[in-house]
């Protein structure tokens, strides 16, 4: 057990290291979705009653979605260099590296919306969340969910460009739709109609209910957020423990 | 000890593995030599456990592959490292995963760093590296561990002459210490350096076996005869007697006598060539 935590937190700080040598993604959807923000809450004010919340949440989820990219290039990084074969080979569990992997992945996106929610409070006025730990639990579900489906189309796409465009394109379908730009109410019918079978739906109702201290509205979305999360997350694990290509671990 | 029995491995149409066997003992080198096709990377993949044979069976030292992980040190044909960490930070990196720590951990990664020559640019990003130094870190990924099976897949394709010294020294010495290693190679005068027993790998199956000597012995040598405007060459499996044949025979006045011994090149030529 003892050892099994060693090589753990080996490859937790290998691939934490890594993130940290590669944070230009991170800046971008950092950066981003600040500037976004201050132009559309005047936007957002005038035309809805809770503006303020929804410029920091909708911008907020969306630029996680678009972090699923930095979930999918950590991943398929492992292939592009052929690591993974090498990590496969050591010591170390399929659970080992796959937790190894994952962790620094989650604390990026972690630190993405801890950071936004900071600043929407500083600068757009967001008011305090009541129950911080719910947020923090909000951020926590949405963060896995988010770990999970960027993990399953790193492993199902074949090239990097592949990734790219399904990240891209994903990530502002799944967050339109869900509510992200413009409030799924104000949309039109059909939208509003297919608006709950995205996962950008579900992570604006999680993130939004915990800054407005509803832990009902918390509970309601988690389930979904946490099912999306443990189907695709199944996938990408089932891809990753077997290898890419012709590898088959025995 | 390494023993595999009887692979096979298809992919599709191809039959990269067709019943290759082979055993190498505790301390032996085996160069396993063949064209590309020959089935060497899939035979390496399979006994380090990343692929799994359609039949037959790998032991060793009577486990399977998957019973052995972390005792096998595998340096693939490709280049395989994370180009944003260090050199220092791979040899710790697969250091640890094997289970060394702190003060054998350093004290590892130092002494594999001058042996390989590394210790230059043990804090250069690998993504900065020469093709050498990228060769020679990714063996050390291989050898920090001191595993008692070592996969060598084409360790020094590409290399310059200092670093495949570099690294065939340091084989040398941990077969020495009773390593068993498998080295797949292009470069015949690496297997004589090494001082390795030969496998000859064909269309995925092992086709000769057995030290260099015992295999050249089987093939025939050149005896070459010149002068008088005439160059007589004959291929011949006792050397001594047909020049003697030859001379007897000859009514040209001889200005030269050429003796050739069969070679390692001679022997991949005439066991491995492919077959259309």
């Amino acid at each position: 057990m003892t050892e099994s935590l060693y090589r753990v937190g080996v490859l937790i700080k290998y691939n934490a290291l890594q993130r940290l040598r590669d944070p230009s993604q991170l800046v971008s959807y950092l950066v981003t979705p600040m500037i976004l923000m201050v132009l559309f809450r005047p936007l957002y004010t005038r035309a809805i009653g809770a503006g303020r919340v929804q410029t920091v949440t909708g911008q907020l989820v969306m630029f996680s979605v678009f972090a699923m990219a930095i979930v999918g290039n950590a991943i398929f990084m492992e292939r592009e260099w052929r690591t993974w074969d090498r990590l496969r080979v050591s010591r170390a569990a399929r659970a080992e590296l796959l937790i190894g992997k994952s962790v620094p992945v989650f604390l990026v996106l972690l630190f993405q919306q801890f950071v936004l929610i900071i600043y929407g409070m500083l600068v757009i006025g967001l008011p305090a969340p009541r129950l911080p730990g719910l947020v923090l639990l909000a951020m926590s579900i949405w963060g896995f969910t988010l770990m999970a489906m960027g993990s399953m189309m790193a492993t199902l796409m074949r090239s990097r460009g592949d990734l790219i465009v399904a990240a891209d394109v994903g990530a502002i379908t799944i967050s339109s739709i869900g509510g992200t730009l413009l409030p799924v109410s104000l949309m039109p019918g059909w939208a509003q109609a297919i608006a709950p079978f995205s996962p950008g739906y579900w992570g604006l109702a999680i993130i939004r209910s915990a800054v407005l201290g509803n832990p009902a509205g918390v509970l309601r979305a988690a389930p979904v957020c946490l099912g999306i999360g443990i189907v695709t997350g199944a996938i990408a694990t089932y891809r990753l423990a077997h290898g890419w290509g012709r590898s088959h671990l025995v | 000890m390494l023993r595999a029995t009887d692979l096979t491995k298809r992919y599709d149409d191809i039959r990269a593995l067709d019943g290759f066997s082979l055993e190498v003992t505790d301390g032996e080198i085996a160069g396993l030599v063949g064209h590309n096709g020959a089935g060497k990377t899939t035979f390496v993949e399979v006994v380090s456990g990343l692929v799994r044979p359609d039949s037959g069976t790998v032991r060793i030292d009577g486990r399977t592959p998957a019973q052995v992980r972390g005792q096998i040190g595998i340096s693939p044909q490709h280049i395989a490292l994370y180009r944003s960490l260090t050199v220092r930070e791979h040899l710790e990196l697969y250091g640890a995963l094997a289970g060394l720590h702190r003060a054998a951990l350093r004290s590892a990664v130092d002494e594999l760093a001058h042996a390989l020559r590394l210790t230059g640019f043990l804090n250069r990003q690998t993504g900065l590296l020469s093709g050498g130094q990228e060769r020679r870190t990714q063996a050390a990924t291989a050898l920090i561990h001191r595993p008692p099976l070592l996969l060598m897949d084409e360790p020094t394709a590409g290399a310059d002459p200092e670093t495949r010294q570099a690294l065939l020294d340091v084989v040398k010495q941990r077969a020495a210490e009773g390593a068993t290693v498998v080295y797949t190679t292009h470069y015949l005068n690496e297997l004589s350096d090494l001082q390795a027993t030969i496998a000859v790998a064909a269309h995925g199956r092992v086709i000769a076996r057995g030290s260099a000597a015992e295999l050249l012995n089987e093939l025939p040598g050149e005896v070459r005869v010149t002068g008088g405007g005439e160059d007589v060459r004959v291929c011949t499996t006792n050397s001594t007697a047909t020049l003697l044949e030859v001379l007897r025979e000859r009514q040209q006045p001889v200005e030269s006598v050429e003796l050739r011994d069969p070679t390692l090149d001679d022997l991949y030529k005439s066991l491995a060539a492919p077959h259309d």
